[in-house]
């Protein structure tokens, strides 16, 4: 382990705002000693569209971080989203070649290769492996099947693939501040390891990370990530049909949809209204209430049900006990928890950052960042070392440490 | 599903996007990120050129240093020694004067004891001794110039000493004959001894500076042929008239004073003499002391007829220059 501490940031560039956390990791442990934000442009459904304009934006942003942590960047973990994202399940079976019948590396390695080993089409490039459990003649087994004895290893794999063109676009926004990307993180594992805890990845759970321009899920079983995906709709679908409802501008719409918009309607009194801005100024007028609940409720609950109809079989309210768990920018948005309920058919709540998470980074906006920095160095090897809580730092209550609570 | 691994189809990863970018393609804060790595970049290497710099020049000065040298420089015996001087001393007078014990190596000599037996040599004005390693002893002196000479016990003789500036007196070695004969006798002078030794004359910066003003206006002087070549300076009456008597060589006194301007003596005395060159009678007294007006006492030669025990007349003439 090195004692000389890696400055890491962690990159969210997203269709509303782009996310810089600082992290420095010392080998043993993580710190977030800075951040930075920036009003997004030039990004539509997580993919960069105008690169100048995107990556004035992410620049901006990474110089805010930097100058928050009083540190230069080393390397960066880069979330990635978006609707070109897509996954397979792929499995492999292989014969023990011990005889007598003795797990040894080289078996789980070559069932390993043998899921992997699965040709894309021309211009997809992996982006993640995700590993489902080991069974040992049909019985499953949650760690490594080493020294276990049985005549059949069987293995999945959860593959994550990408257009390379659009990865590269991300990349080199990053590149073009001189800052190497290390890991490329998968936004929905991100802030699913953020919002739940181990018990809840073992029993099931969903986790439904809501962007503005996508919508990141992951389903987990048996403690792993089962399957993932991206949908590309999100928090802005739900402003643009405002905006057209009532006729409004985005900008007015963004604010009536944050003040007043529920993902499920409570008011009755179709008389309600609301102000726009409420300051009584020229342009000011009002709304009704009811309309506005209407139109977020039905857009959320649609969004949900696309979920839903994307996840397919693969989603049963048996197969997740844990129910289903909202995070992003659009969870803030009112009621979201019971709409997401009725739609699943299982509990759902908002999700919550771990309780070492200082207060100004428990903003649902900040998990998929946080989750990048920890996915990132737990992904590098460093699975085994926990974390610990450290006290005071550069930033002082900003500091905090990341448990593994894998 | 189960799948043959020997044909498993070669697949990309996002690792394998390159992710150079040019510097024209970088923000302005890219490039000066880009700027200041290469600036860092640069000032590690420059570092370590010169940690590496200096480790070379420490590791070759600390095998050129004397102390790590004792024990390589205690197995080789020092060579003659070498001798660099300004005077006339030579490499025996040095043997002679150092004595330095056989098969002696360089770490055993004490250089101050040595150089107190070099300058214990009046000769020898200033001494410096340099350990050249493995084997070489560099001596380089300065001499003292000799004035004038006088005669004193010197090691239970009586003999000729040489006299130089500075009033101290010393043997002499390696001087031409010549140069030595021609050298002016020092008289009325008080001998003093120290510590066994003799001790510097006093008065001798104004004999130096008369003779130096002397050997500049007349080079006569220090030619023995010449018949005013100054033979004798006598420092008698230095000390309670400040003045001082030449006798040259074909007799004649001649008297300067400490107080005046040697140049216009000089001048004065060189015009006398040739004012004089041809006259019948010879002076025997030129007084010099006296500012514009110069007495000289004339001697007259004694007739063929004048009796024995007769002494030859003498007259003045006064000269006003």
């Amino acid at each position: 382990m090195s004692s000389k501490p890696t400055f890491i940031g962690a990159v969210e560039i997203g269709t509303s705002k782009i996310t810089v956390l600082v992290g420095e990791y010392t080998g043993r442990e993580l710190s977030i000693i800075g951040r930075g934000e920036c009003s997004s442009r030039g990004v539509i459904k997580g993919s960069v569209v105008d690169y100048r304009a995107a990556g004035e934006c992410t620049h901006s942003a990474l110089e805010q971080a930097e100058r928050d942590a009083n540190e230069r960047l080393d390397v960066v973990y880069l979330a990635q989203t978006g609707g070109h994202l897509e996954g397979f399940y792929n499995e492999a079976s292989a014969a023990v070649q011990a005889s007598d019948n003795m797990i040894e590396a080289n078996d789980i390695r070559t069932v390993c290769d043998l899921a992997k080993a699965k040709q894309l089409p021309a211009g997809r490039v992996w982006l993640h492996n995700i590993r489902r459990p080991f069974r040992v003649d049909g019985r499953l087994v949650p760690g490594s099947p080493e020294g276990l004895v049985g005549q059949r290893l069987e293995v999945g794999y959860w593959n994550v693939h990408a257009q390379e063109q659009r990865l590269a676009d991300n990349i080199h926004v990053i590149r073009g501040f001189n800052l190497e990307v290390r890991e490329l993180v998968l936004a929905s594992l991100a802030s699913g390891h953020m919002v739940t805890t181990p018990e809840e990845r073992q029993h099931g759970v969903l986790v439904l990370d809501i962007g503005a321009g996508t919508t990141d899920y992951v389903l987990y079983r048996d403690g792993a990530p089962h399957t993932t995906g991206v949908v590309a709709v999100g928090g802005s679908h739900l402003t643009n049909d405002l905006s057209i409802g009532l006729r409004l501008t985005d900008g007015q719409a963004e604010k009536l949809k944050v003040r007043f918009g529920r993902a499920n309607v409570l008011t009755r009194d179709k008389a309600q209204k609301v102000w726009l801005d409420g300051n009584f100024a020229i342009g000011d007028r009002q709304f009704s209430q009811q309309a506005i609940e209407q139109i977020t409720a039905a857009r959320t609950t649609e969004l949900l049900e696309v979920v839903k109809k994307k996840l397919g079989s693969t989603f049963s309210p048996e197969t997740c006990a844990a129910g289903v768990v909202l995070t992003g920018g659009t969870a803030r948005l009112a009621g979201i928890a019971e709409a997401a309920g009725r739609v699943f058919g299982v509990p759902a709540h908002l999700g919550e950052a771990p309780a070492w998470v200082t207060e100004n980074l428990r903003d649902p906006g900040y998990h998929t960042a946080m989750g990048v920095l920890y996915y990132g160095v737990t992904a590098r090897g460093d699975k085994s070392s926990a974390p610990a809580r450290r006290t005071g730092g550069l930033i002082g209550q900003m500091k905090r440490f990341f448990v593994q609570n894998q | 599903m189960s799948t043959e691994i020997a044909n498993a189809p070669v697949t990309r990863s996002w690792r394998d996007i390159p992710q150079p970018v040019k510097p024209r393609a970088m923000s302005r804060g890219g490039r000066r990120r880009l700027f200041t790595s290469g600036l860092r970049t640069a000032a590690g290497v420059l570092i370590v050129l010169a940690l590496a710099w200096g480790a070379w020049t420490l590791t070759k000065a600390l095998g050129q240093n004397s102390r790590t040298m004792p024990a390589a420089a205690k197995a080789v015996p020092v060579k003659a020694p070498e001798l660099k001087t300004n005077g006339v001393l030579n490499g025996a007078w040095l043997g002679r004067r150092l004595a330095l014990p056989r098969n002696a190596s360089l770490m055993e000599l004490d250089l101050e004891q040595l150089r107190a037996r070099l300058l214990a040599d009046g000769q020898v004005q200033t001494a410096t001794l340099t350990r050249h390693f493995p084997d070489r002893l560099l001596v380089s002196v300065t001499e003292r110039l000799p004035i004038a000479r006088l005669m004193a016990e010197w090691k239970g003789n009586r003999q000729a000493l040489l006299v130089a500036r500075d009033g101290v007196v010393f043997a002499g070695e390696g001087h031409d004959p010549v140069l030595v004969d021609n050298l002016p006798w020092l008289d009325g002078i008080k001998l003093a001894r120290r510590n066994g030794e003799l001790a510097p004359v006093e008065g001798l910066g104004v004999v130096g500076e008369l003779l130096a003003r002397a050997r500049e206006a007349d080079a006569r002087l220090d030619d023995g042929t010449s018949p005013h070549a100054w033979r004798v300076i006598s420092l008698a009456r230095l000390t309670s008239d400040r003045e001082l008597e030449v006798r040259t060589a074909d007799g004649v006194t001649v008297i300067f004073s400490a107080h005046g301007d040697f140049f216009r003596q000089l001048a004065k005395l060189d015009f006398l003499w040739e004012a004089m060159a041809h006259a019948p009678e010879r002076p025997a007294r030129i007084d010099l002391t006296l500012g514009r007006e110069v007495p000289v006492m004339l001697q007259t030669s004694l007739p063929p007829t004048a009796p024995a025990g007769a002494t030859p007349s003498s007259a003045s003439v006064k000269f006003s220059l």
